[in-house]
């Protein structure tokens, strides 16, 4: 543990509803202006929801320039390509890279690592098949024949879900660990938590984490809706009239080195990897414990690889999707781990919406916003704290961080949790 | 370092298109017979592609009582709820109440699964026209089936399995296409290196055999068209070899702390030893031809299992048979191995069982503690004509009897990612 190496943040980026920079986003949040507003991926007025956080204003070309690429991935991938791209501008790395000697550069490439979160795919993807389908008129026979003419061949690539691996590899020339998680909610949670015991493992000196996902699709729409998990009015974690979550869209990126690495080349860090800690449930697809064990075993695990005790803990990003049983098994999580004295928690969703696999790694970034600002932010949606919950420190205005330390919490379907933690740089410090 | 990080493979289960269970497989496996065939799924007499590699004559409530757990279970998550039964049986210890915590999960799953019907039964509703429809789902019942939504989730084969075998730790699935299987028992070996978990379930499952998966192949011209001859349709290495063939199934493993593992006298088939991982970030579908990502992969499972790689005496190649992957493999394990390749048997079991894309890993992660187990390195079935371009020591005509040392298997996928995973014989290893 003690010769493990320090793993520090030198590059963020992020993409959605609320914003394409890092900035912007912190900006809507900090203004309590919600992304979330009418649907306008399909027609929704004869619907029973209405509501996401989509990302209408941005081209894909202001996402990823080459054009030709926008024919070979999917929307999400967009999303995540540009995030990554934003991250691995900020950290500095290229320009370092370019200052190595080709052995040198090779050297970096084949240590760089690539971990993406990502949401697996979509159903919309299969839509692609319906001319052909039209055609079959339920004859597989003719399905087969006509195969070729109707649809594109590069179908399959286009809906990989290792994409934005793949396509960050290719730009950057990026060659070394990689991993694509594809586990729900907890994906990109996953994935900087993998990215960063790669580094300390020495398997990697630096690497990309990427979150990504586009659930904003009629069919995935509607069966969280018949399943209850949706609000058709407002996301509102931990409120007594909570009634569902809201879908967004986007992507997050961070990059990872060892301090040692940033320090040589100069990089400022924008803050530190302190620790990760995973487990499940157990409970299947649907369940969670209405008592967040899971959750609160995650919060141990963290606490421990980082060494640090629950009051060292500044500051909780909670998942807070705004359904009912989440919000409510999460408080409980949080108060058995902290006791009844918690430190200043928040949930972020209200502002972008639920972003599934993207939503750990989107909450991180903010997270790291929030230390430097010294601003927990408030939730506006937040009116009445659920009695059932109280008390419990979510405020609808801001409060201040106990430390530079955040917790940030990630939970997903199959039981899933995830908590990491890190240390922030504030803005006050770096002068 | 006073404890002994090693890690040991003690259970193993397979579904494979030549057996339901790893006996089955295995001695399939060894004779070179094949389970390719005529797809008898469903009517694929359209498609430019065929032929397939079933799972035949899987009836998996035999092993199963519980009717609601398969309510929630699509095809490939059956074949990897029995694969993992077999795996934890065979193994002889499960999660129980005091170590559920201290179990962990990874698996390669396969890509998000509409069923064929289910497709259907969406653009009825909603496709007929030039434009999405989206209203058409309002009204129906069948599209929007909650059941089926459940089946579909990416991770919804890791929630089956953790809730089955009352797994509470650490739990993962991964997806880098033919790649998936091998990361995700990389990714085991490092959580139990961490100390994350002391035993872990591991393994991959997929089922692309249906007209969509089929379909998305068939388009990139990546399969083998040879439907008069599909026993011999898959032939890595060979001169002819036109293209992999899509199979299905799924392979588990127990991992365990080597310690607790001889301390509770289970029978251990090898060490994992070492896992390498890399990204050729070259093209989507191909590495270079000079073997340049693979070839990192294969040094970094080498270098991670305290391995020189002249105790290597087994390659599970991942061979699918594509002109590409083979000729840039072999070069790979040229540049890895040097002169002692030619010392190496190496084998892709593709040849029988096809390519099982997610699965594929864990089932070769499979065939690799049984080659080990047994001393025998299984044969690379259907090679006739050996393409002076794979120039490597394949194991032909029959399977080799032969003490293995150290064996390698290599997953390369289809985006870049690539896998090695590296074993050793469990006499050779040493532990404090």
């Amino acid at each position: 543990m003690s010769s493990s190496p320090r793993i520090v943040i030198s590059g963020l980026g992020a993409v959605c509803g609320a914003g394409r920079t890092v900035d912007a986003i912190w900006d809507a949040v900090q203004g309590g202006r919600s992304a979330v507003t009418l649907i306008s991926h399909w027609d929704t007025a004869k619907w029973p929801v209405h509501r996401a956080a989509e990302i209408q204003s941005v081209d894909n070309q202001t996402l990823v320039e080459d054009r030709k690429l926008h024919k070979l991935i999917s929307r999400t991938d967009l999303f995540g390509l540009y995030a990554a791209s934003t991250a691995i501008e900020q950290s500095g790395l290229l320009s370092h890279r370019d200052t190595l000697g080709p052995d040198g550069r090779s050297h970096f490439n084949e240590r760089t690592g690539v971990f993406a979160g990502s949401g697996g795919g979509n159903y919309q993807s299969s839509y692609e098949f319906f001319p052909l389908l039209t055609t079959a008129g339920g004859n597989l026979q003719t399905f087969g024949r006509e195969l070729s003419s109707l649809v594109n061949p590069m179908w399959l690539l286009k809906n990989l879900p290792n994409n934005v691996l793949c396509h960050v590899g290719i730009r950057y020339g990026f060659k070394g660990a990689n991993a694509c998680i594809t586990n729900q909610c907890v994906g990109s949670a996953l994935a900087v938590a993998e990215a960063a015991a790669s580094i300390r493992a020495g398997e990697a000196d630096r690497a990309a984490a990427i979150g990504h996902d586009s659930p904003i699709e009629p069919e995935t729409v509607l069966h969280y809706h018949r399943f209850g998990l949706l609000s058709e009015a407002a996301l509102r974690p931990f409120d007594r009239d909570r009634d569902g979550t809201v879908f967004g869209e986007g992507a997050a990126a961070l990059v990872l080195e060892t301090s040692v690495g940033a320090q040589a080349r100069k990089a400022a860090p924008l803050g530190e990897f302190l620790g990760s800690g995973c487990a499940t449930e157990g409970t299947g697809i649907l369940d969670l414990r209405p008592d967040g064990d899971g959750l609160s075993q995650a919060i141990r695990l963290a606490l421990a690889d980082a060494g640090l005790s629950p009051e060292a803990v500044g500051m909780i990003v909670a998942h807070g999707n705004g359904t009912r049983a989440s919000d409510a098994s999460e408080a409980m999580a949080i108060r058995r781990v902290f006791g009844e004295n918690p430190p200043p928690v928040t949930g972020l969703k209200w502002a972008y919406g639920h972003l599934i696999a993207a939503s750990g790694v989107l909450d991180l970034v903010l997270a790291l916003t929030a230390l430097r600002q010294g601003v927990v932010p408030g939730i506006p949606t937040l009116n009445s704290l659920d009695p059932d919950i109280a008390p419990f420190p979510v405020s609808s205005t801001p409060q201040q961080p106990r430390s530079d330390v955040a917790l940030i919490l990630s939970r997903g379907f199959g039981g899933m949790n995830v908590a990491l933690l890190v240390r922030g740089v504030s803005s006050r410090s770096v002068g | 370092m006073t404890t002994c990080r090693r890690i040991a493979i003690t259970g193993i289960g397979a579904v494979t298109p030549v057996g339901n269970d790893v006996r089955t497989t295995w001695s399939n496996l060894r004779a070179g017979r094949s389970g390719l065939g005529a797809i008898r799924g469903f009517d694929a007499s359209g498609f430019p592609t065929q032929i397939g590699a079933e799972v035949k004559d899987f009836k998996p409530e035999r092993a199963f009582r519980d009717r609601k757990l398969f309510k929630f279970a699509s095809r490939t998550h059956q074949f990897a709820l029995t694969a993992a039964e077999e795996a934890l049986v065979d193994a002889g210890i499960r999660p129980d109440q005091a170590t559920c915590q201290r179990w962990g999960f990874s698996a390669g799953a396969g890509m998000m699964g509409v069923t064929f019907a289910e497709l259907e039964s969406v653009h009825r509703f909603c496709g007929a026209g030039d434009d999405f429809d989206a209203d058409g789902l309002l009204d129906q019942r069948f599209p929007a089936d909650p059941i089926a939504f459940c089946r579909t989730q990416t991770n919804a084969g890791l929630a089956l399995l953790t809730r089955h075998f009352g797994i509470r730790g650490y739990a993962t699935a991964v997806h880098t296409a033919c790649a998936s299987g091998g990361q995700a028992l990389g990714t085991a070996l490092r959580v139990m290196r961490r100390g994350q978990a002391d035993f872990m379930l591991a393994g991959g499952y997929d089922s692309m055999l249906n007209p969509i998966g089929l379909s998305g192949f068939c388009l990139l011209e990546a399969l083998s068209t040879d439907n008069d001859t599909p026993e011999r349709a898959s032939r890595p290495f060979d001169a002819t070899r036109n293209g992999f063939v899509l199979g299905e199934g799924a392979g588990f493993l127990v991992l365990e702390n080597w310690e607790s593992a001889r301390l509770r006298g289970a029978q251990i088939y090898a060490e994992l030893a070492g896992d390498g991982n890399s990204l050729s970030s070259y093209r989507i579908t191909d590495s270079h031809p000079s073997g340049d990502g693979p070839i990192q992969a294969m040094q970094q499972a080498l270098t991670d299992a305290g391995m020189a790689p002249d105790v290597v005496d087994y390659v599970n190649a991942h061979g699918t048979s594509t002109p590409m992957n083979d000729r840039s493999e072999c070069a790979a394990l040229r540049a890895v191995m040097g002169p002692h390749i030619d010392q190496v048997a190496v084998s892709s079991t593709k040849s029988c069982m096809g390519h099982l894309i997610a699965a594929a890993g864990a089932v070769e992660a499979v065939v690799c503690a049984l080659a080990i187990r047994d001393g025998i390195a299984p044969v690379n079935a259907n090679l006739v004509q050996p393409d002076p371009d794979c120039d490597v020591n394949v194991v032909r005509g029959q399977s080799r009897p032969m003490r293995i040392r150290a064996a390698l298997s290599n997953s390369l996928g289809f985006g870049g990612s690539n896998s090695c995973l590296a074993f050793r014989h469990p006499d050779d290893v040493t532990c404090p």
